[in-house]
């Protein structure tokens, strides 16, 4: 509840309004059995202006519930809608000043559901407390305290079914929420069989698996079936149950009335009023035991909200900084990392320097540390020991527009983004103009099919950037790579996709037009590395050797091996035509 | 109108078997309704009773002859049938409970049933999500409504009908009152729930977008991390957040304002009712007795007339999700089924040869992917189909297993059209290993034996030994009984997909489609693959799409599709010497997808 505080202070007026709107709604709702007995006492008495004034009171009184009602939604809304984008606007915030390391620890799956879901819940609970749950304690106090006023001598009666109606919520209620955790998780269950039902179709049909797959199904929706049924029953008896604790009420009100109608006859004309009371409190009950349930689901998103607020960014920059023009000099000082959770280090004792303006090759197998190396450099995490520094700053302690600006780093899994395509560069820089879109895409080779398009750079990117192939994808990834002319670039496997010709094409414009940039090229062929001024050669996280092409294959037998296989796969094959 | 009867056509389907128990729970429900509205005329009576009573002690004449009678009868009768009232409602509850349940167990049933049964195009052609949400969201929304919405409109409908009918009959002057204000409380509801369902469906459209929003960056968040992008980000998302939060205020508050107005209403037209009752009494000159007992009737009656009112209104919105799924379920129910062909040939076991002749394929009408493909290949050889992504090598692979059938021409198995064989022989013989594998919630034995489930533990071994993956099972402390689901990690990609090659070579095909790329795996396991795609395509009958340059230069057969069209076919020395498309391929590094 606390997180919801400081965003409920920016709406006191409206809260103030859903307040008293509530209030003067149930003021109303509580006042008019009242207003009705002192219409049934005159009509007893006779006195028809009294009864017509009072008449006039009850319809003002509904008048007034509707409007007092209806301001009531208004507020309540109003208080729920800014306080829940408030709060996910800040929840939004949070996640942006995130680590890497944040993200994946919480899995960005959940981080969407605690935004868009969880949220919702909250604002089902924002807006319940103001619509119903503040009106409860009104209804149920005032209902039994007019109630008393009313006729007195009943007081126990009140108490009576008020325990009643409690009991019988509070013995079925924990029962049925157990059942519903339960259903919910056979629900879960069935989901996950109809889901690989659907992902798996083609290897069920292929082995005939169609009957066994029903039965599968069958057994957990049988069970689901279970447990409805018996949440079914237990409804069956709670609802009939809570209606023959009201009947019973009533029977002994009028009951209760009739033997001592001799000494107050007035009672009378109080049986009508006295049950309305009777039965807005044992409703009122009875309904906010059911919101209370919803309530329930509401504070477990509240919770999981809470804990991303709450965790600590495991990496932030020093704001203070000052902003200062990197060059492209990289120095990795005795480097070692092990991501967070993991055992073993993913990187070890790593140590080189890399002058502005040399490329570099990095080459390795799956697992090697390549990667990280490259998320080391862009100081998407920090190492866990040693000083990686660019431009000869500590990144520890450099300005981050500044490594920002200096440094790009572009994925094996080009990730672009819904919008235009001109959006997507400008993330690479924000300033650029359309003559730096077509430099920056005749160095990637993205030129050649996005200058087909009639609107160029302004063509659409879709959703999950389906309208285009795996190598138009890297393509625009690396033309968003180079488009900020970084000092540092580094091609992360990032010309997986492409064909040996537009790769070659890739690495010669670089060449030609980044000479200033210092670049770094992973891969896991040597043939893409093969004329980098140096090679870094990684196994199991260590550096195991570093030098040009020809100096590795003299002193580097690692180097040397590798070559070996990856030549002697070529050889093989050639040896056969 | 034509929606709504294929709603309740689906509803009469799954309902019918049950016919028994809905009359009695109707029956049952009409008699509580009937008891609910009958209780309050004895308790108008006992009050008049008293009120005489009271009247008859007050006047000398007549103090000794009073009698309590008459009220203590009215009073029994009033807890008779407010017993009598929670007594059916209970029965008809627990009857309603039980064929709910079933009925909607049915329906889910029959609808995994029948997905199992339709074409593949179906589930290629909708997406996951969208077929997922016939389970958890329309079955969810039926039995919501059955549950809730089926008893009230039957109680509802008959306590309205029934309370008009009481009413008239005992004061008609009272009761057109009491229902004077009905149209126009009804124009109100109406003009609300239009607003409310319009704003309610853009606040799901602005929230899908924000979602569709909030996705992208937080699963791009390497990007925007990289380029320094948190604060575009964020400018981004308030953009989205408001919009959500703007209509969704309308959403709210028009379907709040349903609630508190139809209550107010209510109350208003009580208020209506006790002065015109008033104005009645002192009109008629009716003495006070009968107009107390009259006007605490109808105090009574106006709020049950008022309540299905109010309680249907409230229950609009759920009624029509129900009426939207049903129609849904309904429209997958007459989805065309893959036909099984029951009296066809048994495929027994490949003789000669696989052969398409002239195949024409679209999968949307007028759009032509393979425009008359002929290929062949003899038993116990391999066909290698390379070419360019788009070319139709997948395309063609789903014809074999009938997955999709030709527009013309024919996919044969020794002259005999694959549509002249049962289907379930055919795909017993055809066994696919494709590039996406996947695990079905169980144990790795179940996924192991998954085609061959009354396989013995020694064949299921012998299969996982095969397929390199048997090492790496036994050192899992619960070995084979290992429990594993396809989202979580036990496996990585590379091994599952070394898992689904043991299910198919535990299967034994006669005819093997195997699409070799290997999605991004580690070196090791990679050579693993390898091996295991050689286990399983040793000595058997094959169509590969091949990747690996060494399948290629292995197979007996190589055919280039191009944009539809076989346009080389031979052995890879063959192909080279002609120096086209393939020459073409091979010297530029094999680049095939």
């Amino acid at each position: 509840m606390e997180i919801l505080k400081p965003h409920l202070k920016n709406y006191l007026g409206a809260i103030f309004g859903a307040v008293i709107s509530i209030i003067v709604a149930a003021g109303a709702s509580l006042l008019q059995p009242r207003v009705l007995q002192f219409i049934l006492d005159n009509l007893l008495k006779n006195d028809r202006q009294a009864m017509f004034n009072y008449g006039m009171i009850l319809i003002a009184l509904a008048v007034i519930g509707v409007i007092a009602g209806i301001l009531n939604v208004y507020f309540a809304a109003r208080v729920a809608q800014g306080v829940t984008s408030d709060l996910r606007e800040q929840t939004y915030c949070k996640i942006q000043t995130f680590s890497l390391s944040n993200i994946e620890k919480f899995s960005a799956s959940t981080l969407v559901v605690r935004l868009i879901n969880d949220m919702n819940q909250v604002l089902n609970v924002v807006m319940t407390t103001f619509m119903q749950v503040l009106r409860m304690p009104i209804m149920i106090i005032g209902a039994f305290v007019l109630g008393i006023v009313t006729i007195p001598r009943f007081w126990w009666l009140q108490v009576v079914m008020f325990l009643a109606v409690a009991l019988v919520i509070g013995l079925t209620f924990p029962q049925l929420g157990k059942m519903f955790d339960r259903f919910q998780k056979k629900l879960d269950r069935s989901n996950t069989i109809a889901k690989e039902a659907m992902q798996g179709i083609r290897v069920i049909k292929s082995f005939n698996q169609q009957k066994n797959e029903e039965v599968r199904f069958g057994e957990v929706s049988d069970e689901m079936n279970a447990l409805n049924i018996k949440i079914g029953y237990v409804f069956s008896c709670l609802l009939p149950a809570f209606f023959l604790v009201c009947n019973v009420g009533i029977t002994a009100v009028v009951y209760l009335v009739g033997i001592n109608v001799e000494n107050a006859p007035s009672e009378l004309a109080a049986i009508t009023s006295y049950i309305g009371y009777l039965m807005q409190m044992l409703f009122t009950l009875a309904f906010g035991g059911m919101t209370m349930a919803m309530y329930a689901r509401g504070f477990v998103s509240l919770g999981r909200i809470k804990e991303v607020l709450d965790t600590k960014p495991d990496l932030t920059f020093d704001p203070n900084a000052p902003e200062v023009e990197l060059d492209g000099a990289v120095e990795f000082d005795d480097v070692s990392f092990a991501y967070p959770g993991a055992e073993h280090e993913t990187l070890k004792n790593i140590s080189f320097k890399v002058a502005p303006g040399e490329s570099i090759g990095i080459i390795g197998a799956t697992g090697s540390g390549k990667s990280t190396l490259a998320q080391l450099m862009t100081r998407l995490y920090d190492p866990t020991s040693g000083v990686v520094k660019v431009g000869g700053v500590d990144l520890r302690e450099v300005n981050e527009g500044s490594l920002r600006k200096a440094v790009s780093l572009v994925l094996q899994k080009a990730l672009l983004f819904s919008g235009k395509i001109s959006d997507n560069l400008r993330q690479g820089d924000r300033n650029a103009t359309t003559k730096d879109f077509r430099w920056a895409a005749r160095i990637s080779q993205a030129a050649e099919f996005v200058e087909r398009y009639d609107d160029q750079y302004e063509h659409q990117v879709e959703e999950r950037s389906a309208n285009f192939s795996g190598g138009q994808k890297q393509r625009l990834s690396i033309t968003r790579g180079v488009v900020g002319k970084p000092k540092v670039l580094i091609l992360d496997d990032s010309t997986s996709a492409l064909d040996a010709k537009s790769e070659k094409r890739v690495k010669e414009a670089l060449e030609k037009e980044l000479t200033q940039t210092t670049t770094f090229v992973i891969a896991e062929k040597i043939f893409s590395v093969m004329d980098a001024d140096k090679i870094m050669v990684l196994d199991q996280g260590q550096l195991v050797a570093l030098g040009s092409h020809q100096e590795l294959l003299a002193t580097s037998q690692v180097y040397r091996e590798i070559y070996e296989t990856q030549r002697a796969k070529d050889k093989i094959e050639e040896g056969e035509l | 109108m034509k929606d709504f009867k294929i709603a309740c056509g689906y509803f009469w389907k799954y309902l019918k078997q049950y016919w028994s128990a809905v009359t009695i729970m109707i029956v049952l429900t009409l008699l509580a309704t009937f008891f609910q509205v009958i209780a309050p005329i004895y308790m108008g009576n006992a009050v008049t009773a008293l009120t005489k009573y009271v009247a008859q002690l007050a006047d000398p004449a007549t103090r000794t002859s009073a009698s309590m009678a008459a009220f203590y009868t009215a009073l029994k009768l009033m807890a008779l049938y407010f017993l009598l009232n929670v007594l059916a409602q209970f029965i008809a509850w627990m009857i309603m409970s039980k064929f709910n349940a079933d009925a909607t167990n049915g329906m889910r049933k029959n609808l995994f049933a029948k997905l199992q049964r339709m074409k593949i195009r179906y589930f290629d052609t909708h997406q996951d999500g969208k077929i997922l949400s016939l389970f958890t969201s329309d079955i969810d929304n039926i039995f919501n409504a059955l549950n809730n919405a089926v008893f009230e409109i039957v109680s509802q409908g008959a306590l309205y009908i029934g309370t008009l009918i009481v009413m008239f009959s005992i004061n008609v002057k009272l009761a057109l009152i009491t229902v004077a204000s009905t149209p126009f409380v009804l124009v109100i509801a109406l003009i609300i729930m239009s607003k409310a369902r319009k704003y309610l469906d853009a606040q799901q459209d602005e929230i899908s977008n924000l979602n569709g929003y909030v996705n992208e960056q937080i699963n791009g968040e390497q990007v925007i991390l990289s380029n320094g992008l948190q604060q575009e980000s964020i400018a981004g998302f308030k953009k989205y957040n408001q919009r959500v939060k703007d209509t969704m205020f309308k959403g709210q508050f028009y379907s709040g304002l349903l609630f508190p107005l139809m209550q107010g209403l209510s109350l208003l037209n009580l208020a209506i009712v006790i002065v015109g009752g008033i104005w009645l009494i002192v009109a008629d000159s009716m003495n006070t007795a009968t107009g107390l007992g009259l006007i605490v009737m109808f105090v009574q009656y106006s709020q049950t007339y008022f309540q299905p009112l109010t309680q249907l209104t409230s229950i609009y919105s759920m009624i029509q999700l129900a009426l939207t799924g049903a129609r849904r379920l309904a429209k997958v129910e007459a989805q065309p089924e893959e036909d099984l062909v029951l009296d066809g040939k048994k495929q027994e076991g490949l003789r000669s040869e696989v052969a398409l002749n002239d195949v024409h394929f679209s999968y949307d009408e007028g759009k032509e992917i393979l425009h008359g493909i002929d290929l062949s290949v003899k038993k116990g050889q391999m066909l290698a189909l390379v070419g360019p992504t788009g070319s139709g090598k997948t395309t063609t692979m789903n014809l074999f297993n009938r997955f999709y059938d030709v527009d013309s021409g024919s996919v044969t198995f020794d002259g005999v059209d694959v549509r002249d064989l049962t289907l379930k022989s055919l795909r017993s013989k055809v066994g696919i290993v494709l590039q996406d594998s996947l695990l079905f919630t169980g144990t790795i034995a179940d996924n192991i034996k998954y085609g061959k489930p009354d396989a013995s533990d020694e064949e299921m071994i012998a299969a996982a030994k095969q397929a390199q993956i048997h090492d790496f099972v036994v050192g899992l402390p619960d070995g084979y009984a290992t429990k594993v689901s396809d989202e979580q990690s036990i496996f990585s990609t590379g091994q599952k997909q070394l898992v689904s090659i043991a299910r198919t070579l535990l299967s034994d095909p006669d005819l093997l489609i195997l699409d070799e790329a290997t999605s991004n795996v580690d070196t090791v396991t990679e050579e693993k693959i390898q091996q295991a795609m050689d286990a399983v395509l040793a000595g058997r009958t094959s169509f590969v799409i091949a990747h690996r340059l060494k399948t290629i230069v292995n197979a007996d057969k190589i055919a280039v599709l191009r944009d539809g069209n076989v346009i080389e076919q031979g052995s890879h020395a063959e192909l080279l010497a002609q120096k086209g498309f393939y020459y073409d391929l091979y010297t530029n590094q094999m680049v095939l997808d």
